[in-house]
């Protein structure tokens, strides 16, 4: 294959290999395209609503969770109580970090000075700072800006405010794969669609987006990973996470005398839950990378 | 049908085009020639408006389009514009290049879209080639494809800037065959190339320009074979070898 179209002397001899199967409409592909959009947007909404209701119901007193976790086996119940935290931290940070990221990059790449600004210092300052620290600063204002306000649970609001940190973090490291896919989308193509006479708006979601994605997605699935892991760092802030869980179950068998096999069954269990977690992410962004796939362009020669 | 009038483009410090002024008549092929530099892509932007003239005015059909109550979205409808490098959306098959801008910009719907995009990939040549994607077409078989994208809006002249410049000359062939084509069918066309052989048989009028004006202009016999102007000649003289 040549290494640009103009050389290309071979034409369609490399499409041949996977067969000779009709392309999609472009109505197809736009259905197809937010068909899974919007599954991964619900299945996301579903999540976050689930925890949510779990909690909700909890905390009206519909069921005793804490009871329910005390009919498992110390060691059971501690890893669920994680697990459940550790996803209940993921359902807030990921779209919330997305959302800040596309944001963010989108205003990075802008004509407009004002937004070229506000982005460049939001990315400076939240990716300059480790997430650790960003998070203890968080929990810190809030302290002191609801501190004696009875009205509210400090402690639920400090912790929010922790969740928003790590997002920011991981949204500022997102703005600039955002930025970088908008970036990889030739002039050329932006300049041919305003030729066509279509708006600002129209590019953007029919030639910048469906092409960026490609750029971006690898990058994306890479940031989403070692943000799972991140939310380990809530635990400073007592959030019962998945880490958390495996220090304090380590710490009360030290105590008590000291079990060294179970402590490493322990931590092997918890490093396959993050496993798992990470897994299922990751394969659900290499469907939607497959999506995004163009015949004839492999990652070699963008 | 197209008039520039007086249209004077700076960028930053750089005077690109200094008074330029020419009418482009319906039906008619304007070819441009000049070196490189002389703000001849400047021009053609100008004229539908993917640049704006710091002075002067654009007119298409006698209205004043340079003027913020028209958008230029419209305009660009009714002048299209092919590029030297093509510019096809990798992403998108031949059929759907052709199909984006019907269905997104004159809002038409897809069966009507589809119906038209495989009228224009027949005319220009490409019908078997519909679900190709850019990277698994030729460079001449990706610019007929684009022309069939700017032909599908229907426009009411169409630009074309270098066209055949980044191409194989394997394939500069059909590519100009179709604006053949096109010029026969009483296209209205500004074309700048320096396929002197295009430009002589197809042209109805050439143009030369050289550092932001027009130097001369007139038939391809007046300024291949009789050029006035010192400049004309030169340029002529190295372009035809
Ligand atoms: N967007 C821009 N910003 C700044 N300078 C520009 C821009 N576009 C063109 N120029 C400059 O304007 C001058 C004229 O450019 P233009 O592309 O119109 O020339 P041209 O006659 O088409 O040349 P060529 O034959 O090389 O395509 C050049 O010096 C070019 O560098
Ligand atoms: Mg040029």
């Amino acid at each position: 294959m040549g290494t640009g179209g103009t050389k290309d002397t071979t034409p369609l001899v490399r499409s041949s290999s996977g067969g000779s199967e009709k392309a999609p409409t472009l109505q197809e592909r736009i259905t197809a395209s937010k068909g899974l959009i919007l599954r991964i947007a619900f299945g996301g909404i579903a999540t976050v609503v689930a925890v949510f209701l779990l909690y909700l119901a909890g905390y009206v007193g519909l069921y005793d969770l804490d009871y329910a976790l005390s009919l498992l086996p110390p060691r059971g119940r501690a890893l669920t109580t994680g697990l459940l935290a550790t996803l209940g931290f993921m359902t807030v940070v990921m779209p919330l970090g997305f959302g800040l990221g596309f944001f963010f990059g989108w205003a990075r790449t802008s004509k407009v000075w004002l937004g070229r600004a506000v982005a460049t210092t939001y990315v400076e300052l939240f990716r300059g700072m480790p997430p650790i620290v960003l998070i203890a600063f968080a929990v810190l204002i809030t302290i002191v800006v609801f501190r004696g306000n009875d009205r509210i649970d400090l402690f639920a609001f400090a912790s929010l405010a922790g969740v928003v940190a790590l997002a920011a973090h991981s949204g500022a490291y997102q703005a600039e794969i955002i930025r970088a896919g908008i970036l990889s989308v030739p002039t050329g193509q932006t300049e041919a669609a305003e030729a066509i006479g279509m708006s600002k708006a129209t590019i953007l979601r029919h030639v910048t987006l469906p092409q960026m994605f490609r750029v971006s997605l690898p990058a994306l699935g890479n940031e989403f990973a070692s943000l799972i892991k991140d939310t380990s760092l809530l635990s400073t802030i007592g959030g019962l996470e998945l880490t958390f869980q495996g220090k304090n179950l380590s710490a009360v068998l030290a105590v008590g005398g000291g079990n060294l096999d179970l402590v490493i069954i322990i931590w092997v269990e918890i490093a396959l839950l993050y496993f798992l977690i990470t897994f299922v992410v990751s394969r659900t962004l290499q469907a939607v990378e497959r999506r995004f796939r163009v015949p004839g362009l492999e990652a070699a020669q963008l | 049908m197209i008039s520039v009038r007086n249209v004077h483009k700076w960028f930053g410090e750089l005077h690109v085009l200094k008074g330029v002024s020419l009418d482009v008549k319906k039906g008619e092929a304007l070819v441009i020639i000049g070196p490189s530099g002389s703000g001849k892509s400047t021009l053609l932007r100008c004229m539908n408006l993917l640049v704006s003239p710091d002075e002067g005015d654009i007119l298409i059909d006698g209205v004043r389009v340079n003027d913020p109550k028209i958008r230029p979205e419209w305009v660009r409808q009714q002048v299209g514009m092919v590029f030297q490098s093509f510019n096809l959306f990798t992403h998108l098959t031949a059929l759907q290049n052709v199909v984006i801008g019907l269905t997104k910009v004159k809002r038409l719907s897809s069966t009507e879209a589809e119906r038209i995009a495989r009228f224009e990939l027949e005319r220009v040549g490409l019908a078997d080639k519909a679900d190709a994607y850019p990277a698994q077409l030729s460079g001449g078989q990706q610019q007929r494809v684009a022309i069939g994208r700017a032909l599908a809006l229907n426009p009411k002249a169409v630009l074309f800037d270098e066209p055949t410049s980044a191409l194989d000359p394997e394939y500069i062939r059909e590519v100009l065959d179709v604006m053949t084509k096109l010029a026969n069918e009483g296209m209205t066309m500004v074309v700048v190339t320096h396929e002197m052989g295009f430009a002589q048989n197809v042209g109805d009028r050439v143009l030369f320009m050289a550092d932001g004006i027009v130097v001369e202009e007139g038939t391809p016999e007046e300024i291949f074979e009789r050029p006035q102007q010192d400049r004309t000649k030169t340029f002529v003289g190295t372009i035809l070898g």
